[in-house]
């Protein structure tokens, strides 16, 4: 019994002595330095867990922006250009295309390698041959694989549909035959890749350069099995070294990448922008990447102000605190810290969705246009967005070739609170009786989702409309969305590809549910219209017939379309080429930093702070 | 103690006793700390029931229950006055006490119906734990035997899950799921979630002391006089633990409060109507924008709340629980 | 003795088994499949059968030999969780979160009973007094606030505005730096339930008879407090000290959330948000275990302790 308590007694104190003792050490112990400031780290922020690292089924942007810097597709976008160009980056040049368009011949470079990794002989990784772009896709296509990305390849390349079918008779992923062959995709010899498509395919030049359809190394997809998701081996310029699932990510620079150099030509603004300083200087320039997964903004704020982030987007509500809205630039508390914005066009469009099946709103377009009517877009775009983002006047947003000029001087994201009123009557009369309460879901449960339903309710109330919202997470959102359950929606979409008919997409009557119109929007004029644009390449004519086909939909107000995304950058002083791009994520090779610019930020800071005492 | 409640029984024709409650209730008054709590805590739910009744009864003149009304631009700063022109362009000086949330609420009035929705889970969470906790706990101790080996397996199962798995899993399942007819949709699955995985300690205390008490000799003298089982229990025993009752639901209360705070955080609370948890998970992002208001408002009406409820609680036990008690 | 051990282990077959219906019951027949949020937004109806194949939401419910019921037992007890939804091993994934939950809830929880039994010690001497008054209605305020408001301050005070520590958890930096402040927050938080909670033990213990002869005896006050009262007092402690450990393993979520810490926690917040039942059963069937078996050590210390108590 003594001896239970003196063993007490000393475990009370010595955890006294190691709990304030362990304080002051950590305390004390905060200012490591070491020789690893004098290398070159990207610190970047990452908004939410990363899925995936299997290129061949991405489907977040998040997840593709790490992948990106991994694996290498064919083809690229310049980085400096604008409007977006495809370049080669594993092609010899560009694919040499059949006169009827359905013949493809890409040449493959030589002397491209895997990075080392385990699953090759002795750790060296091989050259990259034809085969392993076949191997990708056929990959895609294997149903055991259960690939998202299937959708894109669907119906496309000739006998690829037959391979899929072919692949069910198996029971694993690895025990699929891959040596059938398939008569549209055929590696020539190591070096030379032919496709062949069912019909023509406008898109496919940019599908090529997307990171889903980069090579992919068989050994490594046997090797690892299943956990091929936390081991990427691809061709880039850097290689993963830690992933710690739900924190942090730690790519590095893959030694063995081949030399490349940074692009001499831009657009005419880039030289005064300082994105040509380094044109033709080898690249990679960072060692290190970090990206640090932090879900909240108020956090990631924070650290970046304390110089731990490189980069920051600016959301609602630091936006006082880093903008001057008067000029758009930074305020002068951020330019004393040496901090700068970048201001860009993100190609996206919001908009609340209406079931077209739902019984009060599919069959009453007065309601849905007095919807549409009773909501302030110029209010929203202030509220949540700072009065940055652009208001929705139709679908197509700006940024790409399709987007029509025009469409700001019509009148479908009027604001009219009176009209609505009027319309709400006449909607009255056709639906028989006064409207019931509707119902809009939102997906995400979070404090800004929450104001945003705030915000929804408030402006139809005030012309007479009772909404209630539904807080739902991602899954059952996307369940419920899917199957048509939903009566209103609040969605977005941006373009993953410059390409507007990919947009317009959402609305064919053959895509319902799954597919992708959630609308459950059908008509048989934007139909036959669609199917005629599908196989035009681009011109004049098929742009025209993009602008016909968006306001043939915007006339039936399957949405009220609410805003064009702006996206602002705040970025440190160090941190440099940060050219935004919409499209291409494989940005990380260009980006460099200045290691003692960021190791004299903390006496900048102490500078500033002794300053306003 | 048993003695002395057989021993009034017995004199009750001869001399009028106390009963326990008024005892309890003589003693609960000499205290004027817990008559503040007590004062405090009918003021809470005087709001709540305001607030409640003048949204059933949709009172025009009580601006005060409208917190939904827009009473000037975002973010204004309490007590300080601003200037607000209207959509229909007059201008108006105001201000407002705990200053306007983002699209210009006053953050006062959101904070006072918070009252009702922290009341409204608190109490319906009680009352379920209640109606599940006490009967099984009494008819477990009462009648011992494969009904009690029953019930106190399924004490120790749900005991050995943490109980922040057990209410984050019944709260996500019960989400956006239709039971009976009845859409589970904002509070109402969270207190049901309350409700349905805090009703074990009840339980294990009210099964605890039926087992203390089945003997005594004025159970005996019940079933002496042929009484039913149930009258028993009902009749007999559990007026005589109520006091244990309404000392542990009073500590419990706060518990519920402040779980409707971090249900709120994970994004399974109130949605449509302001509740204090809500409005400290908002005020997370806000800080960067130096709005501390509305997360201090709400801080503030939880801490008085919680503080009134627990230092009435105490008074409340060191009153009713002769064994407890001290001088 | 061993007998007694043994059949309290016995005794927690049952409960375990409980644990194992009650998981399976909420995660499997009521939230159910979860394939369509695997298969993504666009899948197709091929790739959504694929995946409920794949996960085996497509077998019987129960009457078969291959149901999933008999799967979640089989899973379950023989510790082979298997893959959760993003395909890592869920073993792994918990292994890995062991260890900075404890560096987190460790230090804090010790400091907390230091802090809380020394003062509880000193307020039971001063009982009556003013400092008692104070106290202990300082320990109920602190209870009183709520614990998410605790973070939000700390973290915006201690770690921006004024800047002594680090605002996330930084995976460069030693634990030590990047944990002391939420460690401080779980203390400060913590410190007025433990420590009202530990003065009524100790006064408790100076109701008791023996005080009463101990002070008739002629004894300080001193002796009094430390050779009796907090003798007597340890049952209560080590019961517990004992229950606790379980809890520690788990991890403070809301504190680990705030600070991103790689914990059990933030791992168990992460799968309730995904819908990943497969990682929450294995963890609620593991702290079960834990659970019982720390329940088990209580009894068996309680009867170490206290002669009053026999092995029967």
């Amino acid at each position: 019994m003594k001896k239970i308590f003196r063993i007490f007694n000393c475990l009370s104190v010595s955890a006294l002595i190691v709990g304030f003792g362990g304080l002051l050490f950590c305390i004390s112990c905060g200012k490591q330095d070491s020789d690893k400031e004098r290398q070159k780290v990207i610190r970047l922020p990452m908004l939410t867990k990363i899925q995936t690292l299997d290129c061949g089924n991405l489907t977040d942007v998040y997840s593709i922006s790490i992948a990106s810097q991994i694996f290498e597709p064919l083809y690229d976008y310049h980085y400096l250009k604008r409007p977006y160009e495809i370049v080669p980056l594993t092609a010899e040049g560009m694919p040499e295309i059949s006169e009827d368009h359905l013949v493809y011949t890409i040449r493959i470079k030589k002397g491209i390698y895997f990075q080392d990794d385990p699953c090759f002989p002795e750790g060296k990784g091989r050259e990259l041959k034809a085969d392993d772009f076949v191997y990708a896709i056929k990959r895609i296509a294997n149903i055991k694989f259960v690939s998202q990305r299937w959708v894109d390849w669907n119906g496309r390349v000739v006998g690829l549909d037959e391979f899929r079918e072919f692949t069910k008779s198996f029971d694993k992923e690895l025990d699929v035959d891959y040596s059938v062959e398939v008569e549209g995709l055929k590696a020539l010899n190591d070096y030379t890749l032919q496709l062949k498509l069912v019909k023509p395919w406008p898109q496919l030049q940019w599908n090529l350069a997307t990171v889903v359809t980069s090579p992919v190394a068989r050994e490594a997809v046997e090797y690892y099995d299943k956990e091929i998701m936390y081991h990427p081996v691809g061709t880039g310029p850097y290689k993963l070294k830690i992933w710690q699932q739900g924190f942090f990510i730690e790519l590095e620079r893959n030694e063995k990448w081949r030399t490349e150099v940074y692009p001499s030509e831009g657009e005419p603004a880039d030289l005064e922008q300082g994105y040509l300083a380094d044109a033709g200087k080898p690249i990679p320039f960072a060692d290190r990447a970090v990206y640090r997964v932090i879900e909240e903004f108020q956090p990631a704020w924070l650290m970046f102000l304390r110089g731990e982030l490189d980069v920051m987007q600016v959301f609602k509500d630091n936006f006082s605190q880093a903008v001057d809205p008067a000029t758009l630039t930074a305020t002068a508390e951020m330019k004393d810290r040496g901090i700068r914005l970048i201001i860009y066009d993100d190609p996206s469009i919001f908009w609340v969705g209406f079931n077209m099946q739902d019984p009060t709103l599919g069959k009453n377009p007065p309601l849905r246009k007095a919807i549409s009517r009773a909501i302030n877009r110029q209010a929203a775009v202030d509220l949540f967005f700072n009065g940055i983002h652009k208001i929705a006047y139709g679908y197509l947003p700006p940024g790409l070739e399709e987007y029509d000029p025009s469409i700001v001087h019509t009148d479908y994201s009027k604001y009219d609170p009176d009209e609505a009123r009027l319309l709400l009557r006449e909607a009255e009369a056709i639906h028989g009786s006064s409207i019931p309460s509707l119902t809009m879901a939102i997906p995400g449960t979070g404090n800004l989702d929450r104001q945003m339903g705030q915000f929804m309710q408030k402006y139809l109330a005030d012309v007479g409309l009772d909404l209630k919202i539904e807080y739902m997470d991602w899954p059952t959102y996307l369940d419920e969305l899917n199957k048509g359950k939903l009566q209103m929606f609040f969605s977005g979409a941006s373009p993953s590809i410059p390409d507007s008919l990919d947009m317009l997409l959402a609305f064919c009557s053959w895509n319902w549910g799954y597919g992708g119109n959630h609308f459950f929007y059908s008509n048989p004029e934007f139909d036959a219209l669609f199917r005629k644009a599908e196989v035009m390449f681009p011109s004049p004519q098929r742009t025209a017939i993009c602008r016909k086909l968006e306001r043939i939909m915007l006339e039936d107000y399957p949405a009220a379309f609410i805003n064009h995304r702006v996206a602002i950058t705040i970025v440190h002083d160090w941190y440099r080429n940060a050219k935004p791009s919409a499209f291409s994520y494989n940005t990380l090779k260009y980006r460099s930093v200045d290691p003692d610019k960021r190791n004299a930020y903390k006496d900048l800071l102490k500078e500033l702070k002794k300053k306003k005492k | 103690m048993n003695k002395i409640q057989s021993t009034n029984l017995i004199t009750e024709e001869i001399l009028p006793g106390r009963s326990l409650w008024a005892d309890g209730i003589r003693r609960l008054r000499k205290r004027p700390l817990a008559m503040i709590c007590f004062v405090i805590m009918i003021l809470y739910g005087g709001l709540a029931v305001f607030e409640f009744a003048a949204e059933l009864a949709g009172w025009e003149k009580a601006s005060v229950a409208h917190w939904n009304e827009i009473t000037g631009p975002s973010y204004q700063k309490p007590f300080a006055p601003y200037e607000w022109i209207k959509e229909d362009g007059s201008k108006q000086i105001r201000r407002e006490w705990f200053g306007t949330d983002f699209l210009g609420r006053s953050t006062f009035r959101r904070t006072l119906y918070g009252a009702k929705t922290s009341i409204t889970v608190a109490l319906c969470a009680s009352l379920i734990s209640l109606a599940i906790g006490v009967p099984l706990g009494a008819i477990a101790g009462y009648f011992r035997g494969w009904i009690d080996d029953l019930v106190l397996w399924v004490l120790s199962t749900l005991d050995t899950i943490p109980y922040i798995v057990l209410i984050m899993a019944f709260a996500v399942i019960l989400r956006e799921r239709t039971v009976f007819g009845l859409h589970l949709r904002g509070i109402t699955a969270v207190y049901l979630a309350m409700g349905l995985t805090s009703w074990v300690g009840i339980c294990r205390l009210i099964r605890g002391e039926i087992i203390k008490r089945k003997e005594s000799e004025y159970v005996l003298a019940a079933r002496a006089t042929g009484c039913s089982n149930r009258r028993i229990i009902f009749r007999h025993l559990l007026p005589n633990v109520f006091h244990i009752i309404i000392i542990n639901l009073s500590l419990r209360f706060v518990g519920f409060i402040h779980a409707e705070v971090i249900l709120s955080f994970l994004g399974l609370g109130e949605t449509d109507k302001p509740s204090w948890g809500a409005m400290i998970d908002s005020a997370r992002a806000e800080l960067a924008r130096d709005v501390w208001w509305e997360m201090t408002a709400a801080t503030a009406a939880i801490f008085l709340l919680s503080l009134a409820l627990n230092l009435f609680g105490d008074a409340l036990r060191d009153c009713l629980d002769p064994k407890l008690r001290v001088d | 003795m061993i007998t007694y051990i043994l059949r309290r282990l016995l005794y927690t077959i049952p409960i375990v088994i409980g644990v194992l219906l009650l998981t399976f019951f909420l995660f499997t027949v009521v939230g159910g499949d979860i394939s369509q949020q695997i298969a993504g937004k666009n899948a197709d109806a091929q790739t959504i059968a694929e995946i409920r194949h794949e996960y085996g939401f497509d077998k019987p419910l129960f009457w078969s030999l291959d149901s999933q019921f008999l799967d979640h037992f089989k899973k379950a007890l023989t510790f082979n969780f298997g893959r959760a939804l993003d395909r890592e091993k869920i073993s792994e994934k918990i292994l890995r979160g062991v260890g900075p939950s404890l560096s987190l809830t460790a230090p804090m929880f010790f400091g907390t009973l230091a802090i809380s039994i020394s003062l509880s010690l000193l307020v039971a001497f001063a009982r009556g007094t003013w400092l008692d008054v104070t106290v202990v209605v300082l320990c109920v305020a602190g209870m009183s606030i709520p614990y998410l408001s605790f973070i939000i301050f700390g973290q915006y005070f201690f770690a921006y505005k004024i800047g002594a520590f680090p605002i996330m958890y930084m995976p460069e930096q030693s634990m030590t730096y990047s944990l002391a402040l939420p460690i401080l927050i779980g203390i400060a938080a913590g410190l007025g339930a433990n420590l009202r909670f530990y003065r009524t033990v100790m006064l408790d213990e100076m109701r008791s008879d023996y005080v009463r002869t101990a002070f008739a005896k002629g004894l300080s006050t001193p002796k009094v407090l430390f050779k009796h009262v907090l003798k007597n007092a340890m049952i209560p402690i080590i019961t517990n000290v004992v229950l606790v450990i379980p809890f520690l393993v788990l991890g403070s979520f809301l504190l680990e959330r705030f600070f991103g810490i790689p914990g059990l926690g933030s791992l168990m917040i992460e799968a309730f948000a995904s819908r990943d039942y497969f990682i929450i059963n294995a963890m609620t069937f593991i702290f079960a275990l834990l659970i019982c078996f720390f329940t088990v050590l209580t009894d068996i210390c309680y009867a170490l302790v206290d002669p009053r108590i026999q092995f029967e």
